[in-house]
């Protein structure tokens, strides 16, 4: 085995094992590769972002005379970022941000009343409170009816106003809905969480599609690691 | 210190050390428990099968590499019922992302399915990737509108759209039969939605984490939502139904045990809790 | 003239007319602005883009500060520095000199640098929710034991060891994902389109100003 086969391997199995460290306690490895993480991940995204700028300058605005002047003066409100670094030209600043914001506000202002919000009310107009021959999904039905528009009064009514009139009893409907619906949530959360343990620990163990060189390298690593995190412990002055 | 009280004071590194071993061991030594199969699995082989032909389908990587461990099974075995099914049923397939990483993660399936080869299906005929869209919603909006101008090159030989036979009727988000988006977050569904289902009636299926599977729930009911696949027990599920068992199935083991430890936990927990409480009234 | 440059309402009264530039063109139909609207949202994506350097620089000027006053753990400002340099360079867009998003180098890193990073930091938190399982899931009261009992029902419901010896659970959390969740959800869901509309509408008029703040002004 190569030494160009096996070191991309012994180094995402040290990144890996590094961040695992931080379950033994905050240490050296996982300020090392969280550091390492941060740093790639901007760089990331500065390359990718150029390439962006660049491909739509080759093979778009510079086609024509009047689109490479459109794309020079977005360039030049792009930068208008910088001005966020002086005090004096900080204004400059906020004309940029407004158009992002803008144009933000803008493309979710157009859709978000259909698409989140009539769109739901037609769904939830549309479910039949009777089935017949299935008394079970009627009741479902029914609970559906009565436990979305008092989850939705729930958040449009806050403080003393929930604890006044029939607002009191569709609060506490409210909540229990929202207890056991929240279960949902935890219930998938744990398995996403698990998933993600899961997927990492099948790349240590070098199972298919993963490199089987992963596993030797988790061993040797995870030994090595957990030992100098043990002598680290040890060798650290002690705050009494 | 009482049993009760060490019950309620345990050292947190070994819930962590019990964590891995629930892990670990199925995974060197698998179970081989039964999978029994859940209807969102099935909805999204059924879904998927009956796809018409000659449909416009574009596939979103809207995850980076911190969804991967869930995502990227689901995405494997999804590409590979399409790209199945892409001779018989003419599909043509754009692979595009809303995650900068999205590319790149994409990179990764390639070299592991090598489509042209295990498919037969052709770059630029059957299949393209055209790489990043920035900006969120608005590089979804602007995609919908134009898509030539939002990625004159595709992402994989960077050369300009004309020249790949796929490209020449698909320039609108009125062209496309169908998005299959893969998510981790924003942007996701309720972008896509909103720039591309509200305005153009897309049609939508969605892969995402167990996470964001609650928020799919009124899309889901609503049918703005045709079909979801939520999370890893799904990816294994949908991995058996398509006969390609591969990492979601794998890991299942895993998803047993280590849900085993968190409920005999959640019961430990209770046990210890109610019995001090008691203890402490008497 | 400085002075009036400076002021509030010129971001404000450009957020208006970028915001109405992009609700207008979808209910009438304007070709001029039409026209318009598109090249501000083709705009408003190479503006997102040239604020790229912003996050580099912010991170320079606080792991710069930290490296060149020797502060505790400067070191490890070096390691940023370094692999965010090598990561950008390598990839620039200019391939006539090797560099690009097809570079080895840069590919190596996102394949053996980043990806297992970012995989694993969030896969840790598996751990932090269990030890929570453990600790922190008690039923203390009615609210507290029915997602007590809703989340550990979908829990075992998402593991095949429950759902092939007790294959009612699948149907139970089927029934908590329909009718409670889908409940909460939509609730959520239309109280926070309410809420981003009422945003939506303040900014479009001025009074939400919150993301012009800094700088030393209003």
């Amino acid at each position: 085995m190569s030494l160009m086969t096996l070191l991309p391997i012994w180094a995402a199995v040290f990144f890996t094992l590094a961040i695992y460290s931080f379950l033994y306690g905050e240490n050296p490895w996982f300020r090392f590769a969280e550091h390492v993480y941060a740093g790639v991940s901007v760089g990331y995204a500065v390359a990718f972002n150029l390439d962006y700028l660049r491909d739509q300058w080759v093979n778009r605005w510079s086609m024509s005379g009047g689109m490479a002047v459109l794309y020079l003066f977005a360039l030049a409100m792009g930068l208008l970022w910088y001005a966020r670094f002086n005090k004096k030209y900080f204004f400059l600043y906020r004309w940029t941000l407004a158009i992002v914001v803008g144009t933000g506000i803008g493309m979710a202002l157009r859709t978000v009343v259909f698409t989140q919000f009539l769109d739901q009310i037609i769904a939830q107009a549309r479910i039949p409170l009777f089935v017949s021959g299935d008394p079970l999904q009627s009741v479902s039905n029914i609970l559906l009816t009565i436990m979305t528009p008092c989850v939705l009064l729930y958040f449009w009514f806050t403080g003393g106003a929930r604890e006044t009139g029939p607002m009191k009893h569709i609060a506490k409907i409210a909540r229990y809905t929202i207890m056991a619906g929240f279960g949902a949530a935890y219930g998938y959360t744990v398995l996403t969480r698990f998933s993600l343990l899961i997927g990492r620990s099948q790349f240590l163990l070098g199972n298919p599609p993963n490199p089987p060189e992963a596993k030797m390298a988790f061993i040797t690593i995870a030994l090595v690691m957990l030992a100098s995190l043990i002598g680290y412990d040890l060798l650290k002055p002690k705050n009494i | 210190m009482s049993i009760l009280e060490k019950l309620e004071n345990v050292e947190r590194r070994y819930i962590y050390l019990l964590a891995w071993v629930f892990v670990l061991f199925p995974l060197l030594f698998p179970l081989g428990l039964p999978i029994p199969i859940g209807r969102e699995s099935k909805a999204w082989k059924e879904y998927i099968e009956n796809i018409p032909s000659d449909s416009t389908i574009i596939v979103s990587m809207d995850y980076g590499v911190s969804g991967m461990p869930e995502l990227y099974p689901m995405t494997v075995a999804t590409m590979h019922h399409l790209w199945t099914d892409t001779a018989s049923k003419n599909f043509k397939i754009v692979v595009i992302a809303s995650w900068n990483q999205g590319p790149l993660v994409f990179d990764t399936l390639l070299d592991q399915m090598n489509p042209a080869s295990t498919y037969g299906v052709v770059y630029g005929e059957d299949w393209i990737e055209l790489g990043w869209i920035p900006g969120s919603e608005t590089g979804m909006a602007a995609l919908a509108t134009d898509m030539w101008s939002q990625t004159p090159k595709d992402f994989l030989e960077n050369r300009p759209l004309s020249e790949y036979p796929i490209m020449e009727n698909i320039k609108t988000a009125e062209d496309i039969d169908l998005v299959v988006s893969f998510e981790t977050g924003t942007p996701g569904l309720p972008e896509w939605l909103r720039q591309w289902n509200t305005p153009y009636g897309t049609p939508f299926i969605v892969g995402c984490i167990g996470v964001s599977v609650p928020g799919m729930a009124p899309y889901l009911a609503s049918g703005q939502l045709d079909a979801l696949m939520p999370g890893l027990t799904a990816s294994g599920e949908y991995e058996i139904l398509i006969g390609r068992p591969g990492l979601a199935v794998s890991g299942l083991d895993a998803v047993s045990m280590s849900h085993l430890l968190v409920v005999l936990l959640v019961v430990v927990g209770n046990i210890a809790f109610f019995a001090s409480k008691s203890k402490g009234v008497n | 003239m400085s002075e009036k440059l400076r002021s509030i309402e010129i971001p404000i009264i450009i957020t208006a007319i970028c915001t109405l530039l992009q609700v207008i063109p979808y209910y009438f139909n304007i070709p001029v602005i039409d026209q318009a609207s598109a090249i501000e949202r083709d705009w408003m994506l190479l503006i997102v883009n040239m604020a790229v350097f912003v996050g580099v620089i912010s991170i320079g000027q606080v792991h710069g500060r930290k490296i060149m006053r020797r502060r505790d753990n400067w070191e490890y400002s070096v390691v940023l520095m370094v692999a965010l340099i090598i990561m950008a360079i390598t990839g620039l867009p200019i391939e006539s000199i090797g560099l690009g998003l097809d570079n080895p180098i840069y590919n190596f890193l996102f394949i053996n640098v980043m990806t297992p990073l970012g995989s694993t930091m969030y896969s840790i938190l598996a751990f932090f929710i269990t030890s929570a399982a453990y600790r922190a899931f008690r039923a203390r009261n009615i609210e507290a034991a029915l997602i007590l009992v809703s989340g550990t029902i979908v829990v075992m419901s998402n593991a095949p060891l429950f759902t092939s010896s007790l294959p009612f659970l699948i149907t139970w959390k089927n029934w908590i994902f329909d009718v409670p969740n889908t409940a909460t959800m939509r609730g959520v869901m239309m109280g926070a389109a309410l809420g981003a509309i009422a945003l939506a509408v303040r900014t479009l008029m001025g009074i939400e100003r919150g993301y012009l703040r800094g700088g030393g002004a209003d």
